[in-house]
């Protein structure tokens, strides 16, 4: 007990810093290397310049006809659009994770089931929404209906992943308390399963429905309704103050939904 | 029955034995299930949703599908190739995006009493530029720098800029500020003390946010290169262009299964990393 604590004691017992600044060194060199390898940059050409300028004027001065006007290629009509889209496909995509979750949730059923729906889910996920939105195309035609089936698809996925986590989280106790009580399963699911779940599942549709609408640019691509098909025209046709209107309308409906979202999902979280 | 209707809308007013008039609370769910009801016509009607259509027209889709789960095996390296392309793209996309993230979060969070005009400001711009998908910046930059590599990364590095900084800023936020406070007094610089006192507590949280993102962003390949900035995508969309529907059906099996593994591993080391 005799030992002083010293300055220079605690000095030498500071961590040792260099295994760390050796990784960095390497993390660095290894950076480098694949960045030379990506990028086959040489400077931006004349073009380049003049179009950046034109594209950034452009944008901050967005087009009002199109941002105010009713007509069907303008912002209003392709904003309800969108959102329509996004709405019905998070809805779907709902109805169809459900059973899905509830089939791959280890607590209610097996292992083996729960495997086999994980994987069927990570297939799911892993295929480019893109190539989703082309078959639908291929089987209902252009235009928006082709966009809810494919945003069914796409958020579905992710939607039983979230909803997996909630149903496994469930609290057995409470069924066990009903069971004790003398309820009929239906009473069981009604009064012990749906109130810990229906908070958890909104929040998640809601969560979902916030990603469906800033990724909704994606069926432009494919001809598959919204706001995204316009989008990329004007930016490849370099109108610029078309494509600012746009840009301007999708921005304001994913902070207004952003914020409706928030609201109503720390409402579902606390009670408030 | 008109009667019973009208009670689940408006509520009941009840008088007790002593005279005094009660009124029951107001339950607010019978107009939202309404309201709800309301707008799923609406979009519907606004979307021309037509089941009956789709399930009729279902074999239409099949032979592309049936194409597809025949790969052509031929194509394999150019596939690779593209992958390999895709991947690294994503790596350095990411690895920029999260180093410049990390030293703006502390910027921006609101407990070191930085500059507060230029916290607000910085954070609403963040939060627009947060509201544009990948693919935005991917076709404004192939336009303005060239169609290419560089451009996917650039704008990969972007998207993941902006989401990154906000999650961590918001991590800095709930962080214990006692360690900073004892660094602080013993006259460390306000860097020093972020490094030493800040830093370990959100680092396990740095990483997954990391991880997090590079899986996005290989998600989000396929997209990125399909307006041609580079990677498996423009592959994709050539393939598709060509109706090489075998082709397409390779490079989609590697990509699920280069996104399979990734987000199979990034998930068990993420798990790792929060529970320590």
């Amino acid at each position: 007990m005799s030992e002083k604590l010293t300055v220079k004691k605690q000095y030498e017992k500071y961590p040792n810093s260099l295994p760390f600044f050796i990784a960095l060194f390497i993390g660095i060199v290894v950076l480098y290397l694949l960045t030379d390898y990506i990028c086959t940059f040489k400077g931006m050409s004349e073009m380049g310049w003049v179009l950046a300028k034109n594209a950034i004027n452009g944008i901050l001065h967005p087009n009002v006809d199109k941002l105010f006007s009713l007509d069907e290629s303008c912002v209003p009509y392709l904003l309800a659009e969108t959102f329509s889209i996004a709405f019905l496909g998070t809805l779907v995509g709902a109805i169809l994770a459900l059973p899905f979750a509830f089939f791959s949730s280890r607590n209610i059923t097996n292992n083996v089931c729960a495997y086999t729906g994980l994987t069927i889910i990570s297939i799911l996920r892993g295929f480019p929404t893109v190539l989703y939105g082309i078959i639908f195309v291929k089987i209902v035609g252009t235009g928006p209906f082709a966009g809810v089936l494919t945003m069914s698809i796409s958020s579905m996925g992710m939607l039983t992943k979230l909803l997996i986590e909630a149903i496994e989280d469930v609290d057995k106790g409470v069924i066990e308390a009903l069971d004790a009580s003398g309820c009929t399963t239906f009473q069981k699911v009604r009064y012990g399963i749906i109130p810990q779940l229906s908070s958890n599942i909104l929040s998640t549709i809601i969560y979902r429905l916030d990603i469906n609408v800033k990724n909704a640019t994606v069926l432009g691509l494919c001809a598959a309704g919204g706001i995204g098909a316009e989008l990329i025209f004007s930016i490849g046709g370099r109108r610029w103050n078309d494509c600012g209107a746009y840009l301007l309308g999708l921005v304001i409906l994913v902070l207004v939904l952003e914020f409706v979202s928030t609201k109503i999902r720390r409402k579902l979280a606390t009670g408030e | 029955m008109l009667k019973d209707l009208l009670h689940v809308f408006v509520p009941d007013t009840h008088t007790l034995s002593n005279g005094k008039k009660v009124k029951e609370k107001f339950n607010n769910t019978p107009y939202i299930i309404i309201f709800l009801i309301l707008l799923i016509v609406v979009c519907a009607v606004f979307t021309d949703v037509d089941f009956i259509k789709f399930f009729k027209r279902f074999t239409k889709g099949w032979t592309f599908v049936v194409r597809m789960l025949h790969p052509q095996w031929s194509y394999w390296d150019t596939a690779k190739q593209a992958m390999i392309d895709t991947i690294i793209i994503s790596l350095v996309g990411t690895a920029f995006g999260s180093l410049i993230a990390l030293p703006m979060s502390f910027y921006l969070s609101s407990n070191f009493k930085l500059n507060k005009a230029y916290l607000a400001v910085h954070r609403s711009f963040l939060s627009i530029f947060r509201t544009l998908p990948t693919l935005v910046y991917a076709l404004l930059l192939s336009l303005v720098i060239g169609y290419g590599t560089t451009a996917g990364t650039l704008a990969t590095a972007i998207f993941t800029y902006t989401v990154a900084v906000k999650m961590l800023y918001e991590n800095i936020e709930t962080v214990n500020m006692g360690a900073y406070e004892a660094l602080e007094s013993t006259g460390a610089s306000r860097a020093k003390c972020m490094i030493k006192a800040i830093f370990p507590q959100i680092k396990a949280f740095y990483l997954s946010t990391v991880l997090y993102c590079f899986e996005m962003n290989i998600r989000s390949a396929a997209i990125l290169g399909y307006v041609g900035a580079g990677g498996i995508g423009v592959r994709l969309n050539d393939t598709i262009g060509n109706m090489d529907y075998e082709k397409t059906g390779l490079l989609v099996l590697v990509l699920i299964i280069v996104v399979v593994i990734v987000e199979t591993t990034s998930r068990e080391i993420r798990k790792k990393l929060v529970n320590g």
